[in-house]
Formats: structure tokens, C-alpha cells, sequence
């Protein structure tokens, strides 16, 4: 296993284009072991492309990224997988494959890191009990709802056990009470596994709900970053008193 | 039976025979170089994978080269070719040189096709776990494209028993062929016809076979 330092992930004077257009320019980010950093800011301020170059899924134009205290930039493309493996990541879209089952979606990011057969079926169970999908096993994505779909992208990215977990826009194609389910389980997988997480959105009570440290981003650069206080997963109610109530109480 | 048929049976039979191993070589042409030449493509095209500017014109140029040939003048453009690796430009076995050619032109655009279908963001996963490129190809695309896939096969394969009809130009056989010379240059219309509504029934069952498959394996 790695060493990790005081910091897990650390950019310097990362500059990304994309033809013309500067996505990011000129950044510095370092994230600390072990926090839940938030990257907000409106659409086109970068902070997609500044989670994407974390794990090298965008290749930068200039600047170095450092994870654990390796740099990534300089490694061979083969001890980039390797890294990679390390390193955790889900989606707006969930990106599963839609024809392979929930354990076999799961099962894939063993078989890439080469985790003996027999040692696969039961880290898969392990990871998807977390996410709470055990039953769900031999069905496939389009099966299931939003919710469960991200859920099996979590149980995906946690098998290799990873030290890092970046999060792009996890929640944003999901309702608010399927919200709070998601980053339950993200918080969850923070304290209990220990996981840095990183999560980008563009949602200001998912950023303040869960993050400890917040990155404003704002036109390819970074505005400041601020330690908060999370608020908290809001409680989200679905039965139709509550609806009722809030239609009446609230203008 | 029409007694006509009967009275055929023999060449019917062998020219049926005939048209199997040109469409069968065809398929096989498709799927070992259609295949890797199509996922190539799509893999060498700007923004994807492998992105090289110089391998993907070239496979594009070439597969719009031999796709542009009216399939006729391929054939009697390629002698030459084919009788440099058969032996001989005549016969089912020689016709079997343009037709995997133009096999392999035909499937690796499909293939391409069915790739671009797929969601930029399932390669973004992908890559994200640590796959190599190969691994992509085969524990990803391949099998999130493998419904599109067959579709593309199952086209293929009836233009390419429509391509073996003209191989009767080089002594090829085939059904098309015997229609030709035992129907319409006979004048045995009727024959003709019969032969037409074997090859009707046989594209209708390939059809049905084919999308039953991509059916039952597309679970998205």
C-alpha cells in the first residue's frame, strides 16, 4: 500500500484548455486527508474539468498533481492505472454499463485490479450491503430507480477500496428525498471507511450539507476556499401529509 | 413441390451451397477484420481513445474507397489481386476474395456506428477504475454495443447474400447465379421466381434470427 501524506490530493498551477477556451487557469488546490471538500461554483467555472484532472481523466496543459506524494503527471500510463485503482469516482449520470447485472457493474473494477475470482463475489456482496443493494444483485441498471443506480456506481468505485472518492455532481439528476439518501451514503462511507472525499456540485445545500472545507470556483479559477460547519442531510419526508403541510405553510 | 424444382434439385442444392460459403466467408471476413477495423476507427477518431489523426483517415479513406465501388467493378478491378492469392480469379473459393473485401468495408462502419452510440461517460468510468485501452474495448464498449452489433451483422449478411448474386460473373455460383442462367436466360420464368422466394424466405429468416438475439442480450 501507498503512503499517504499529510494531504492527500494537491494540484499546482494546473492550466487546462479545450481548444480555445480555458477551463482552468493557473491552479493551486491542496485537499486534506481524510475531509469532505466541496467544489461550487456556477456552470463553467471548472470545476468539473479541476475534479477530472484529479485522476488524470483530463489530461492537464501545464502544472503538476500530486496524490498521496506521488506525482501523477510524470508516472508511466501503466502506474497511472495502478494509481487510478486507487482512487475512487462517480457521476451525474451513474455511467454503469447497462448490460451487465448490479454485481457484475461491480464485479468489473475487481477483475481491472486483477482481485482473484473467488475473492470477488464476496467484496462485491460486502460493497453493495453498504449501499444497501444486496438484494439487487442479478438485476440490471435499467431496472432500477436513480437512487439505486447511483448507489451501485458507489459500490463500483468503494470495491478497490480506495483512499480517495471524487464526486461529480452526484446528486444532481436526483430528487431531493433521493438526495439526502445519496449523501447519506457518502457521508457514511467518509466516516466510516475513512475516505477523502472530494464532491463538485452546483447545488448549495448538498455543498453545505456534508463538506467541511468549500473551493468557490469562478471563471476557471479558484475565488477562495473556506472551512465550514455541515449543516446536516436535511430530513427528507415524502408521505402526502407532508406535502400537504408544506403546500399550506409555505407560500 | 413444382416439378420444375425437382427437375433442378441437384443444382439448386449445390448453388445453395455455393451461396453459403461466399456469405459464410463474408461474415467471417466481417467479424475478424470488420470488427477490429471499426472499433480502430472509432477508437482513432478525434476526442476518443487512441485519437490519431493519420491511422483513422487512413481507415476511413480506405473503407469509403471500397465502399464507393459499384460492388461489380470491384470484382473485375480486384483480378489481378485475386489471382495473386488464390490462383485463379474464377470459382466460389476466388469469389470469395472481393466479397470478404467488401465485408470487412461494410461491417466496420456499423461497428463504428453501434461504438459512437455509446455514452462518452460509460469510457469515463472505465478509465477512472484503471482500464487500459483493451480493457475498455472488451469489458465496456464491446459489451455495452453487443446488441447494435448483431443488428449491424444481421444487415450485413443479407447485402452480402445480395453482393454473391453478381459473383456468377466470375464463375462463382450461387443461387443469384443459378436464377440468371437456368431462369431468366432459359426463359424458365417460373423457376426464376421459385428461386427469388427461396432467397425471400432465407433473408426473412436471417432477419428474424438476428433480431431475436440483439433482443434477448439488450438490457438497456
Amino acid at each position: 500500500m501507498m503512503e499517504w501524506g499529510l494531504f492527500v490530493i494537491e494540484l499546482q498551477n494546473v492550466t487546462k484548455k479545450f481548444g480555445t477556451h480555458t477551463a482552468i487557469q493557473n491552479v493551486s488546490l491542496t485537499v486534506h486527508k481524510g475531509e469532505i471538500h466541496g467544489l461550487i461554483g456556477a456552470s463553467g467555472a471548472g470545476k468539473s474539468t479541476m475534479l477530472r484532472v484529479m485522476n488524470l481523466l483530463e489530461i492537464p496543459d501545464s502544472g503538476s498533481i500530486y496524490v498521496g506524494d506521488r506525482e501523477l503527471t510524470t508516472r508511466s500510463k501503466r502506474e497511472l492505472r495502478e494509481a487510478r485503482k486507487r482512487i475512487g469516482m462517480i457521476f451525474q449520470h451513474f455511467n454503469l454499463v447497462l448490460n451487465k447485472t448490479v454485481e457484475q457493474n461491480v464485479a468489473v473494477s475487481l477483475q481491472l485490479a486483477q482481485v482473484p475470482k473467488h475473492q470477488q463475489i464476496d467484496r462485491v456482496r460486502e460493497c453493495l450491503r453498504f449501499v444497501g443493494l444486496e438484494d439487487q444483485m442479478d438485476k440490471y441498471p435499467a431496472q432500477l430507480s436513480g437512487g439505486q443506480k447511483q448507489r451501485v456506481a458507489i459500490a463500483r468505485a468503494l470495491a478497490n477500496e480506495p483512499e480517495v472518492l471524487l464526486c461529480d455532481e452526484p446528486t444532481s439528476s436526483l430528487d431531493p428525498h433521493t438526495t439526502s439518501e445519496i449523501l447519506t451514503v457518502i457521508r457514511d462511507i467518509h466516516e466510516r471507511l475513512g475516505v477523502t472525499v472530494i464532491i463538485v456540485s452546483h447545488e448549495m445545500n448538498v455543498i453545505k450539507s456534508i463538506c467541511q472545507r468549500v473551493t468557490v470556483m469562478d471563471q476557471g479559477t479558484i475565488y477562495e476556499t473556506v472551512p465550514i460547519e455541515s449543516s446536516g442531510i436535511p430530513k427528507s419526508d415524502r408521505s402526502p401529509e407532508r406535502f400537504i403541510k408544506e403546500l399550506k405553510n409555505d407560500a | 413441390m413444382p416439378d420444375i424444382l425437382l427437375r433442378y434439385q441437384a443444382e439448386i442444392w449445390q448453388a445453395i451451397g455455393e451461396t453459403f460459403i461466399m456469405v459464410g466467408v463474408s461474415i467471417l471476413a466481417a467479424i475478424l477484420v470488420g470488427l477490429p477495423v471499426g472499433t480502430l476507427l472509432y477508437l482513432c477518431r478525434k476526442g476518443n481513445l487512441l485519437e490519431n489523426r493519420f491511422v483513422f483517415s487512413s481507415l476511413n479513406l480506405l473503407v469509403n474507397i471500397i465502399r464507393s465501388f459499384p460492388f461489380l467493378l470491384l470484382v473485375v478491378f480486384l483480378i489481378p489481386f485475386t489471382r495473386l492469392i488464390m490462383g485463379t480469379a474464377i470459382g466460389t473459393a476466388a469469389a470469395t476474395v472481393p466479397l470478404s473485401i467488401i465485408a470487412f468495408a461494410h461491417y466496420s462502419r456499423l461497428v463504428e456506428q453501434s461504438l459512437l452510440e455509446i455514452p462518452k461517460g460509460v469510457i469515463d468510468a472505465a478509465v477512472s477504475m484503471g482500464a487500459s485501452v483493451k480493457e475498455v474495448v472488451f469489458k465496456f464498449l464491446l459489451v455495452e454495443s453487443r446488441s447494435g452489433l448483431v443488428v449491424g451483422l444481421t444487415m450485413s449478411t443479407i447485402s452480402f447474400i445480395s453482393y454473391s448474386t453478381i459473383m456468377g460473373v466470375v464463375g462463382g455460383g450461387g443461387v443469384g447465379d443459378f436464377a440468371i442462367r437456368y431462369g431468366y436466360q432459359q426463359f424458365q420464368t417460373d423457376l426464376m421466381l421459385y428461386v427469388i422466394v427461396i432467397m425471400v424466405i432465407l433473408v426473412q429468416m436471417i432477419q428474424f434470427i438476428g433480431m431475436t438475439i440483439a433482443r434477448k442480450i439488450d438490457k438497456r
